[in-house]
């Protein structure tokens, strides 16, 4: 009896660990090759010729068009910096600096991965077209409902994430710089 | 105790060659890959424009908004691929993957190419073929060693603004993309 309960007991331990295992090193993945710089987190070797095993389940996941190593990086934000997830409820302050890029594009996705810009502006904000600070540093407002300054703004309602993409950033190569990548501020909620 | 202890130990490096199992055959059991999702694209052996992405709509191939892409289907089999063709003034980068959806190569405007990309790629026989004939090979020309045959070559383009980008968008699709024999 003894046994069959240890059995069953182990059955039950390999599976959670080998598939719960699985499924948090391609979503989370934070123990796993994704990088985490403040609420941004990227797959580095991504872009690789020989990517490790676990950026292949990852690319199989999205099975998109990636960016090649030398082509730039994405990073992608589904909670702000105080680590609450992102909603559309909410108004939010992306505040600070980004690595050195040629130029960068900044989108907010759904969580099935459909573009969340209002019908009447461009889908993208791209970083040639923004109005920035005197220390050149960026400030872009993020909600649904009217913002100043710099205003992606959104449609709809639920949860949301943020995609940063940086073009031609060679130069990022070590992942040390923590305050190079900008923060998300919660402002007022609904 | 210990006897519960050892079972317990088993099941996690029990789960541990799961997790190994499963990360490492989850590419190959996807149900959907970059090739299939680009399959009805006819692009085989030119420039075929993307779509552009639209807000509410959805985005399989994870593409940005702000960009211009152009994508080209070769198989090298049929002989030594070329991407050959005047881009206008602007970012743009090439990418080509491999079957398997991964990024086997890449380059951006800014390694000194300027506005023309010319691009030879060529499989492991045809590089050795091309060294024993020690061609000259043109200023400017790319040459681009490939594992595999069957490659996607993805051009992004960038307008710097986005009333640009018809016309962007008109000059990427004039780029020649192709097999020699």
């Amino acid at each position: 009896m003894r046994f069959v309960l240890y059995l069953l007991m182990m059955i039950v331990v390999a599976l959670g660990v080998g598939f719960g295992l699985s499924y948090y090193a391609l979503t989370d993945g934070r123990l796993f090759g994704v990088a985490q710089v403040g609420p941004w987190h990227a797959w580095p070797d991504v872009g690789a010729n020989a990517p490790n095993p676990y950026t292949r389940g990852h690319l199989a996941r999205t099975a998109a068009f990636e960016l090649g190593q030398s082509e730039g990086l994405q990073f992608t934000a589904t909670t702000d910096s105080d680590g609450q997830p992102l909603t559309r409820d909410c108004a939010y302050r992306i505040d600070g600096r980004t690595p050195l890029a040629t130029f960068w594009t900044l989108v907010a996705l759904d969580e099935a991965g459909i573009n969340i810009a209002a019908p009447d502006v461009a889908p993208a904000m791209r970083s040639s077209a923004i109005a920035r600070t005197d220390d050149g540093s960026i400030v872009i407002n993020v909600g649904t409902r009217l913002l100043p300054l710099n205003w992606l703004e959104l449609t709809g309602e639920g949860p949301f994430k943020l995609v940063l993409t940086l073009y031609d950033t060679a130069a990022f190569s070590g992942f040390s710089s923590d305050a190079s990548m900008p923060v998300i501020i919660r402002g007022s909620c609904a | 105790m210990t006897r519960f202890l050892l079972w317990l130990l088993g099941g996690v490096v029990l789960g541990g060659i799961i997790h190994i199992v499963v990360i490492l055959t989850l590419p190959a059991l996807a149900e959907q890959s970059l090739w299939s999702r680009v399959a009805d694209i006819e692009a085989d052996n030119r420039m075929v424009i993307l779509p552009r992405v639209v807000a509410g709509e959805p985005n399989p191939l994870g593409l940005d908004p702000a960009l211009a892409y152009g994508l080209c289907r070769v198989d090298l089999a049929n002989g030594p691929a070329y991407v050959s063709g005047v881009l206008p003034e602007g970012f743009w980068s090439v990418a080509l993957f491999n079957p398997s959806g991964i990024v086997t190569y890449s380059t951006t405007n800014r390694d000194g190419i300027g506005k023309t990309l010319e691009l030879g790629i060529f499989n492991a026989a045809q590089t050795r073929l091309l060294a024993q004939q020690q061609l000259d090979i043109a200023e400017g020309l790319l040459v681009v060693e490939s594992a595999s045959d069957e490659l996607l070559i993805l051009v992004r383009l960038a307008p710097p603004h986005q009333v640009m980008r018809t016309r962007f968008e008109q000059e990427l699709s004039e780029v020649e993309c192709g097999t020699r024999n």
